[in-house]
């Protein structure tokens, strides 16, 4: 058996991604309206199998690498892109977690994976979101382990996960937060551990107060994690955050991209369904005649032409950046510009799906401005994708300041 | 002033650590086959040891110099004494430009994690030749 996912293995998958996302287009607009995560969507997204794409095989998944599991994610991501925004965070996190995880620590919580268990991971805090080291104490227990106290603001997935990834700072014993800005770096830390909370989202030393209210992306069902002594066992300990971090941050950043590609597809799929059987019927405006069907008119069909093409290079630049860093090319870049360049998909991605979104609005007219049209749905929740890590700013802020810096190292 | 005094202190120390390091279990396993050779380029004093992973064996000065590597590791002596104690966080160190890192980096960084037992080698190395004073609290 090959350790890597066949071509064969992964047209099963896709199928059941193909199958899920119809499931996912079908109860999306009321997720939207209600602003909540569908629950129901939990047994089928396990019945899917695709909980267990990305475990390696070795650990009982299906082995899809990343190119493989960005193509998935798309798939759904053009059924609804909310809900799959949501399970995004499971793929995020395995991903992620394979890449840091001791050999025991795989064996275990993959293996848990592999069974059906969800994983998520709440890491911004509100003070500076992803970028600001943990403010979340992890205060250490005479018993061993650690206790978390703290509150994660964007608890995606929360309401579905059975296992919790998290950073925190470890303290002294009385928990207090180092002193020093290195120390604070040398001490924040990653754990996972098991979460498990009752119907109204209380566990033990952990709860989730329902907080999500936002422009787009209802069915995420993000909410507030408040670490309340949560206990995380000595074995729940994986690495240093941000070193570890560093290494494997292309889980986040290319799955956030194929949330986004899919968004492209699904956008180009409504405004084609729409515009090409538009009839204006007798016209005297812009265009004065007596029938006007709106695939005949230029700016129409050079929108529809110029979404086209922004899905197609979107599609190539996920794709293509995924593929560099399966064939190990990224090895080329220099170190310091790995990470932002890797984002440059996902911002590139946003960016496209931002101006798609307002431009099949504007092409299709009125109609998509009225709520519940898939059209102001899309736009609302293309929104999103300004703030996911490394947003555009940043990227340029990064790959600038590294190009400018002097030569000489700093000291 | 540096902590160390010339480049023979830089061989004499953190030389001697990567030859432990070259030979380590965790180290051999991990390098046996690929092609890592690190370069590491040190200032204040001006210092180069070459680390053959593969062939097992570490060159210092002018031999160090002109001989190929596939990754180069440019730091201050100072902060290569901080490093090989295990106190100073390498990510931190590259984002702040106090460690400069070029050339095939996903072997190199890939060693981070073991890099613990060569701290209390190079610990043990300073006390042996009692230079206590490079040992950071």
């Amino acid at each position: 058996m090959s350790d890597k996912m066949t071509e064969d293995e992964f047209e099963a998958a896709f199928a059941a991604a193909t199958e899920l996302s119809e499931y996912f287009r079908e109860i999306g607009p009321d997720c939207d309206v209600k602003n909540k995560f569908p629950k129901q969507s939990i047994a089928k997204f396990k019945k899917s199998g695709l909980v267990a794409l990305n475990v390696p095989k070795e650990y009982g998944g299906l082995g899809a690498d990343i190119l493989q599991t960005s193509k998935i994610i798309s798939e759904l991501s053009r059924g609804d892109s909310a809900i799959t925004l949501a399970y995004n965070m499971h793929f995020i996190m395995v991903g992620m977690c394979m890449g840091l995880f001791s050999e025991a620590q795989n064996k275990e919580w993959l293996g848990r994976v592999a069974d059906g268990d969800i994983v998520f991971g709440p890491f911004s805090e509100q003070r500076a979101g992803f970028s600001g080291l943990a403010d979340m104490t992890a205060v250490p227990q005479p018993e061993g382990g650690w206790r978390l106290y703290g509150k994660k603001v964007w608890g995606t997935l929360s309401e579905a996960a059975n296992i919790v990834t998290t950073n925190a700072t470890i303290t002294d014993a009385d928990g207090n937060l180092p002193d020093t800005f290195e120390e604070r770096v040398e001490q924040e830390s990653f754990f996972v551990a098991e979460f498990k909370v009752d119907a109204k989202g209380q566990g033990d030393g952990v709860r989730i107060e329902r907080t999500w209210d936002a422009l787009g992306m209802h069915a995420t069902g993000t909410h507030t994690i408040h670490f309340e002594g949560f206990y995380v066992p000595e074995d729940g300990f994986v690495c240093s955050w941000r070193g570890g971090a560093f290494g494997v941050l292309e889980w986040a950043s290319l799955m956030f991209a194929s949330i986004y590609l899919g968004m492209q597809y699904r956008v180009l799929e409504e405004a084609r369904a729409v515009l090409s059987k538009k009839t204006l019927g007798a016209t005297f405006g812009a265009i004065a005649a007596a029938e006007t069907k709106v695939a005949n008119v230029g700016h129409i069909i050079d929108g529809i032409g110029d979404m086209a093409s922004r899905v197609e290079l979107s599609r190539r630049v996920v794709h293509r950046t995924c593929q560099e860093l399966v064939d190990g090319y990224d090895d080329n870049w220099p170190v310091e510009l790995r990470f932002p360049y890797i984002g440059l998909a996902k911002t590139f991605t946003a960016e496209n799906v931002m101006y798609m979104t307002k431009r099949a609005m504007s092409l299709v007219g009125g109609s998509s401005f009225r709520r519940g049209a898939i059209f102001e749905r899309l736009y609302r929740d293309s929104a999103a994708s300004m703030f996911q890590p490394l947003n555009a700013d940043q990227s340029c802020t990064y790959i600038g300041e590294q190009l400018l810096a002097p030569e000489e190292l700093s000291d | 002033m540096s902590t160390f005094k010339d480049a023979d202190e830089v061989y004499a120390y953190i030389g001697k650590a990567m030859e432990a390091c070259v030979v380590e279990p965790a180290f051999v396993e991990a390098t046996k086959d690929g092609s890592l050779v690190v370069k590491i380029i040190q200032t204040a004093p001006d210092a180069t040891i070459l680390v053959d992973f593969p062939g097992q064996k570490v060159l210092c000065g002018d031999a160090a110099v002109d001989a190929p590597s596939t990754v180069q590791l440019r730091m201050s002596s100072d902060n290569a004494n901080r490093f090989w104690q295990g106190k100073l966080n390498f990510t931190l160190a590259m984002a702040q430009r106090k460690i400069k890192l070029e050339g095939k980096r996903s072997t190199a960084l890939g060693l981070l994690p073991l890099t613990g037992p060569i701290f209390d080698t190079y610990k043990t190395i300073l006390a042996d030749a009692g230079r206590t004073d490079l040992i950071v609290d």
